[in-house]
């Protein structure tokens, strides 16, 4: 492997790791507060890419639109997935096998909001292109497109925000609570019922701002929403369930391991190896990086 | 007497289909320590769950007040100015001691009514501001319940249940824990205390109910009660 | 013969008879029809049944979030298939190899499963699933055929007529599935079945009272491994191929939805769920995108409003038209009691709520006391 394999596989894991920390973020942070599998962030990132390629391509506005838009359209259907597949489950939670039955029900929405979109666009994969063009050559051949730039700093920068929101402000601490100690948070008067539907809309809209960046780097189509779900529940389990600095090193690790393999056996088999790396931490450290062992082992 | 702070009639609450508390009724009058004990098992903890809404009854009133609030989620409970201290304190562990404080105030929305609450807090329990950076799960027993005690001050409240706060403590640590409970008595703090232990309770109690299978089956003052040998035999043991 | 000698105590002569009804009508459909396109949507639907029928014991019934199912499913297809034309066995038993080898390869994912939570081990299950896929889409050997799909296996009714060949699938594919889902209500009745759901319900009581959650778990899964394997070999011959595209999440998402909407853990869960959403695919197949959409829709509301699945749903009508029933008879009885003394109304309620019970199809608490008797 040559120095430019290197520093490509290093600029490949900066971007890719901080898009798909994006994403995850958004997961640990719903399981955290609800103790639920969301799996209709994928089809939020593939909203996202969707609301991206109206904006840019079709309308011909800049990329800020684009993210607010994307960011206003997957919180508002975040809120409603969360009232309609979770909510209505939360009041016999103790009597049901809640994780399983919210891993179904958010699935099925993930099924419905991809097949409309298929329904509506069609299966076609559509380009998003963005306004910035050019780059930075960052070593003899390694060439750092503005634009990639620019979708790492925001990822890293959302990231910290939420940081920020979470340890500083009232509601962001309630949410943090409410991960901790259910029953505590609510005698300190917190309104779960409230908490619980911003905080997946919250996390939804930070997937959709991802799609933004997923659809300009790939591209848009119905089906693309399935590939960033896995990327995100292997993040997610990497980092340790529940952790969100887990998911933050757990992004990039993924981003290095993803970029290495391309490099070294090509993208065919990115994936595969993925997967591969998944299943031998599921069976040798099932909690990840950060995550507790109780909660991952019986 | 004036309206009972906290007026409980015919509850009736327990966990799937045995019920732990059975017909209980007690009543707490303002500025009142009524301190109910009883052996482990018989409902006290239920009780306290029964009240603040963590547990919905199947039948009975509970008055906060005057206003009916059985069955209503603790937020809106809590809210309406009941605070309960739950058993093994409820804090939250990852936090620190402030952050745990600040969630104690949620209901203020404004930052500044939430910083006075807690300067008023520290006031009150200095040894809690020493620890202040220092997160939950860190802190003896001892300083725990007095966290807990603290952040139950964060915001007005018209009642604060307690939950066994001698639990797990050390005789020392219980000291503490008590002479804070008592400075929360003299600034006129209505308590509904539940223990086990009776032997702590004398210095504050103003009134004992004794629980037995899920109803209360004794009320009385302290020194009427540790008088009365049956119930010292049967409930007290040694004094 | 009392209820409890009974293998099937809720099945009562008449009951068997409507099954036996049932059975005769579907058997007799290829003999009225000769439509080969609707007979081809049907037996596909059998052998989807035969795979949702070892899922559902898998996932219903061992309560194991098992999301690897298609793949061990594939592999014993594409086992059946290896054997068909690189060894000289007859069809019958490379289709029974399948069963075999999808069975040892399922008992291989039981062991990692068991220390793990159900969201974990829904993860490590479909992690396998997809290496599996690739690894097939992938091969290059020509041992698998990779993404163009296995070469062509002569299948079981290769040397009949093309309108035979098809009612001999359908046939043995019936037999299967009556067989299968027999059988697979037998065990779930037996030590064995209560057993296994005892270790799903109340794993550390189970565990303190001495039952092996890991040989029961194994057991479950060597069962509905060899099952998904068979469906496997039976699809192989059935189509005379098979390819990757047998696996993935979209078949995966409408085999789960079959089984959720049907009731997981019952014994008719997937008959209903397949026959229901076979209906909707076949009359959507020009339009995916909607098919998939109501498709999602239906599992959203059957899990958020009936989460028994129709099964459910049916049980508990009956259940609450028994117990009306019951009122009347009640009442009447209360009715003629008044005349006479006042007790009788309560022994009247009795017979009522009697009735009602025994119009239950799952009484758990049975089993639960069924269990205690039987391991003391």
């Amino acid at each position: 492997m040559s120095t430019t394999d290197l520093v490509g596989i290093l600029v490949t894991t900066f971007i890719l790791g901080s898009i798909y920390g994006l994403v995850a973020i958004g997961m640990t942070l719903i399981y955290g507060a609800l103790r639920i599998l969301d799996m209709s962030q994928g089809s939020m990132v593939m909203i996202g890419s969707f609301v991206g390629w109206g904006v840019l391509v079709v309308a011909g506005w800049n990329p800020f639109v684009a993210i607010l838009l994307a960011f206003a359209a997957t919180f508002l259907l975040g809120t409603f997935t969360q009232l309609v597949s979770v909510q209505p489950l939360m009041k016999r939670r103790h009597e049901i096998d809640f994780e399983m039955l919210t891993f179904i029900t958010t699935f099925a929405v993930a099924i419905v909001f991809t097949n409309l979109a298929l329904e509506i666009f069609g299966p076609q994969q559509r380009n998003v292109t963005f306004v910035i063009s050019g780059g930075i050559n960052v070593y003899h051949g390694v060439n750092l497109p503005y634009q990639s730039l620019a979708m790492a700093v925001v990822s890293i920068v959302l990231m910290a925000a939420l940081g920020v929101f979470l340890a500083r402000t009232r509601w962001g601490m309630a949410i943090r609570a409410v991960a901790q100690d259910l029953d505590a948070a609510r005698l300190m008067g917190v309104p779960v019922g409230k908490l619980y539907p911003l905080t997946m809309g919250l996390a939804s809209a930070l997937a959709g701002i991802a799609g933004v960046f997923l659809g300009g780097l790939y591209f848009a189509s119905p089906q693309a929403g399935d590939q960033p779900l896995l990327i995100a529940l292997i993040v997610v389990i990497f980092g340790g369930l529940g952790s969100l600095p887990g998911t933050v090193y757990a992004a990039y690790a993924i981003g290095l391991i993803q970029a290495t393999a391309e490099v070294l056996v090509g993208t065919t088999w990115a994936l595969p190896i993925l997967y591969a790396v998944i299943l031998l931490v599921l069976i040798v450290r099932p909690q990840g990086l950060m995550g507790k062992p109780s909660e991952a082992r019986l | 007497m004036t309206t009972p702070i906290l007026a409980v009639t015919d509850l009736w609450a327990g966990y799937g289909r045995a019920p732990v508390i059975r017909g209980l009724e007690v009543a707490v009058a303002p500025g009142e320590v009524a301190v109910i004990i009883g052996p482990n098992g018989h409902g006290k903890t239920t009780f306290l769950r029964a009240v603040s809404g963590l547990l919905k009854p199947s039948r009975g009133e509970v008055l906060l007040d005057g206003e009916p609030v059985q069955g209503r989620a603790p937020e809106y409970v809590s809210r309406l100015g009941l605070v309960h201290v739950p058993q093994g304190d409820g804090l939250f562990a990852e936090m620190t001691v402030e952050e745990n404080l600040l969630m104690g105030a949620f209901p203020a929305s404004s930052w500044r009514a939430r910083r006075r609450a807690l300067a008023r807090a520290y006031e009150l329990f200095p040894g809690v501001r020493d620890r202040a950076r220092q997160r939950a799960r860190t802190l003896s027993g001892g300083e725990r319940r007095l966290t807990a005690l603290a952040r139950g001050l964060m915001r007005p409240s018209r009642i604060m249940l307690i939950d066994e706060p001698s639990l797990g403590l050390a005789p020392v640590a219980i000291d503490t824990v008590y002479e804070a409970i008592a400075e929360l008595k003299a600034s006129s703090t209505t308590i509904l205390l539940v223990e086990e232990n009776f032997t702590h309770v004398g210095g504050i109690a103003d009134a004992v109910h004794i629980v037995e299978m899920g109803v209360i089956v004794r009320s009385g003052s302290f020194d009427d009660l540790s008088r009365d040998p049956t119930v010292v035999g049967t409930y007290l043991g040694s004094l | 013969m009392s209820a409890r000698q009974r293998l099937f105590p809720s099945m009562t002569p008449a009951r068997w008879t409507w099954v036996a009804v049932l059975v005769v009508l579907v058997a007799a459909f290829p003999l009225a029809n000769r439509d080969q396109y609707v007979l081809t949507v049907i037996v596909t639907a059998l052998v989807l049944l035969v795979l949702n029928t070892s899922w559902n014991f898998v996932l219903g019934v061992a309560g194991v979030w098992n999301f690897g199912q298609l793949a061990i499913y594939a592999l014993g297809g594409y086992g059946a298939g290896i054997l068909m034309l690189h060894t000289p066995l007859p069809p019958w038993l490379a289709v029974l190899g399948g069963g075999v080898i999808a069975a040892v390869i399922s008992v291989l994912l039981a062991f990692p499963t068991l220390r793990l939570y159900g969201i974990y081990t829904s993860l490590l299950t479909f992690a396998f699933a997809e290496i599996v896929q690739y690894v097939i889409i992938n091969d290059g050997s020509g041992l698998t055929g990779g993404s163009f799909g296995f070469p062509t296996v002569p299948g079981l009714y290769s040397s009949l007529s093309p309108d035979a060949s098809m009612r001999a699938y359908y046939w043995t594919v019936l037999g299967v599935v009556v067989a299968s889902t027999v059988s697979l209500a037998a065990v779930n009745r037996s030590h064995l079945g209560i057993a296994i759901r005892a270790v799903r319900d109340a794993p550390a009581y189970t565990a303190a009272r001495g039952i092996n959650p890991l040989r029961y778990r194994v057991i479950a899964f060597a069962i509905s491994g060899f099952l998904a394997g068979i469906a496997g070999g039976l699809y192989i011959s059935f189509n005379q191929s098979i390819s990757p595209s047998a696996m993935g999440l979209t078949p995966m998402s409408i085999d789960v939805t079959m089984l959720v909407i049907g009731g997981l853990g019952t014994v008719f869960g997937p008959l209903i769920g397949t026959a229901l959403l076979t209906i909707v695919q076949t009359s959507l197949v020009d339009h995916p995108g909607i098919e998939l959409t109501i498709l999602g829709t239906f599992l959203l509301i059957v899990v958020v409003f009936v989460p028994g699945g129709l099964v459910g749903l049916i049980a508990r009508t009956r259940n609450r038209v028994a117990a009306w029933a019951a009122e009347d008879e009640v009442a009447a009885a209360g009715d003629e009691a008044s005349a006479g003394t006042g007790a009788a109304p309560d022994a009247a309620v009795a017979v009522g709520e009697a009735g009602a019970a025994a119009a239950q199809d799952t009484a758990g608490e049975d089993e639960t006391a069924e269990m205690r008797r039987r391991s003391s």
